[in-house]
């Protein structure tokens, strides 16, 4: 057998496994696949007709179902990537077999599927909106996707720390999927931070979900803004976990392979 | 060559650790096919998997420049709701294998396993048996310079079994093995040396019959 290069081992591990993860997403049950699809038109009806009960008609200056669906694509983005990545070692530790399977390897794959399931998602949007003659104008698309992006990204990071604990401390997975439900209600998702009182913001400013959904839906209106946010304490929320999570992973790599 | 230097492998129990290897060095030379020899639960599959660098020692090194395969018998990674068929081709781009290569694996897979239909049917309706025939001829499929076989000898019936050793014997011919097995009668008739493992130590002698007569001589 001749010697591959490892980039070239690394691409073929990924193909191999991004497409088995969509194969296993589409094969286990139709029940399953609808649901991957229809979850956030659920989520967003069920918010729609919760605001026109409890505050009534529209009092907003921007278009609250667009919102919701903007917020909540990127919110299942982070909690899907983290909660998927989460449990990646412990759902292929039969690939680890093969030795150009590296546990980190799956996580990746993962990633990247839920990137594009929600690229889907987002398409299956525009197509809703454009039929149904919503407005459909970005402030700034690239700052947007810039958010969209870099959500992902805290998503990966915050994924691989927990992973390597899930690993060892299988209750993690448990606390963060009780924890992620109460990150819903608080990370600007069915408000904007400029509607509530300061002493709320202050609170919910230590949230490091709060200032990236302000920075997506503060790029995507035009009559919203981006001055709550703190990119730098976005990017600590990012860094920090992400090199905890590789500086563990690297130290116990051989045990996650040989679990 | 293969080359095991200092090399501690444990596992913690409740009693503390459980010693596989302790200090121990070893130098398999090339072209010898291996049996690996053991009583129950001495460490033998971990051994083997140490070889193939899923498993990794507490201290020292092993160091070979040659490929191994995953260890066969353990038809590990097969999805259940995905058909044979598409197992076969995750592990063929696992591998980095073009498209005519993967269609000669999958063909060949289809004849060795004798699956018939079931190639294309998921593999939670397979029975043990099945599966086993598709994992063992995926692997015969593949070229390593090293085979790692951990007792697979025994998959299917009698007429399979038969199958499985001749297509084993004609891939000795470009590639080496590393057995283990409890079957002395396997073991002589497919390797040349054998490693003896027994608490802590490994020994390997150049004639599996040594290796054998140790075996026993440990079992007494």
């Amino acid at each position: 057998m001749t010697a591959r290069k490892p980039i070239n081992i690394f691409l073929a591990v990924q193909k191999a496994l991004f497409l088995r993860e969509l194969g296993m997403r589409f094969t286990i049950s139709k029940m399953g696949l609808f649901w991957t699809f229809f979850e956030p038109f659920m989520q967003i009806m069920v918010f729609i007709i919760m605001k026109l009960v409890l505050f009534g008609g529209s009092s907003e200056n921007f278009d609250f179902a667009v919102f919701l669906a903007l917020n909540f694509t990127a919110y299942n983005l982070f909690k899907n990537i983290l909660t998927k990545s989460m449990g990646a070692f412990i759902a292929n530790k039969a690939l680890f077999i093969y030795k150009q399977v590296k546990p980190i390897d799956t996580i990746i794959a993962r990633v990247f599927v839920e990137v594009f399931i929600t690229g889907i998602i987002i398409l299956i949007f525009i197509i809703i909106g454009v039929y149904f003659n919503f407005d459909l104008n970005i402030k700034n698309l690239p700052m947007v996707m810039l958010g969209m992006l870099w959500i992902s990204f805290f998503g990966f990071s915050f994924g691989v720390f927990l992973a390597v604990g899930n690993t060892f401390y299988p209750s993690i997975s448990k606390i963060i999927n009780i924890f992620s439900t109460f990150l819903m209600f608080g990370s600007a998702i069915f408000y904007t931070i400029e509607m509530l009182p300061s002493q709320i913001q202050n609170y919910l400013l230590y949230n490091p979900l709060v200032h990236f959904i302000e920075m997506i839906h503060g790029f995507y209106f035009f009559t919203l803004n981006d001055r709550f946010v703190d990119y730098l304490y976005m990017l600590f929320w990012t860094i920090t976990p992400l090199y905890l999570g590789l500086f563990l992973y690297k130290n116990l790599e051989e045990r996650i392979i040989s679990l | 060559m293969i080359e095991l230097k200092n090399v501690t492998k444990y596992f913690r129990t409740n009693e503390g650790k459980n010693y596989i290897l302790k200090n121990a060095s070893l130098q398999i030379p090339s072209d010898t096919n291996i049996g690996i020899l053991g009583r129950n639960g001495t460490g033998k599959s971990t051994i083997m998997r140490m070889l193939g660098q899923i498993e990794f020692p507490n201290y020292g090194t092993i160091t070979s420049e040659y490929t191994f395969s995953w260890p066969l018998g353990l038809a590990g990674g097969f999805v259940g709701n995905m058909t044979g068929k598409a197992n076969v081709k995750f592990v063929c781009r696992l591998y980095g294998k073009t498209k005519i290569e993967t269609q000669n694996i999958i063909n060949y897979v289809k004849n060795f396993s004798e699956l018939g239909d079931y190639f294309e049917m998921p593999i939670k309706t397979y029975s043990s048996g099945m599966r086993g025939r598709l994992s063992f001829g995926l692997s015969l499929s593949f070229d390593f310079d090293y085979m790692l076989i951990d007792e697979t000898l025994s998959v299917g019936d009698a007429r399979f079994k038969k199958k499985s050793k001749e297509a084993l014997h004609e891939k000795i011919k470009e590639c080496n093995i590393l057995l283990v097995s409890h079957d002395m009668g396997t073991l002589k008739e497919l390797c040349n040396g054998g490693i003896v493992v027994n608490q802590g130590r490994i020994d390997y002698y150049s004639k599996i019959e040594d290796a054998i007569n140790e075996y026993l001589k440990i079992n007494k």
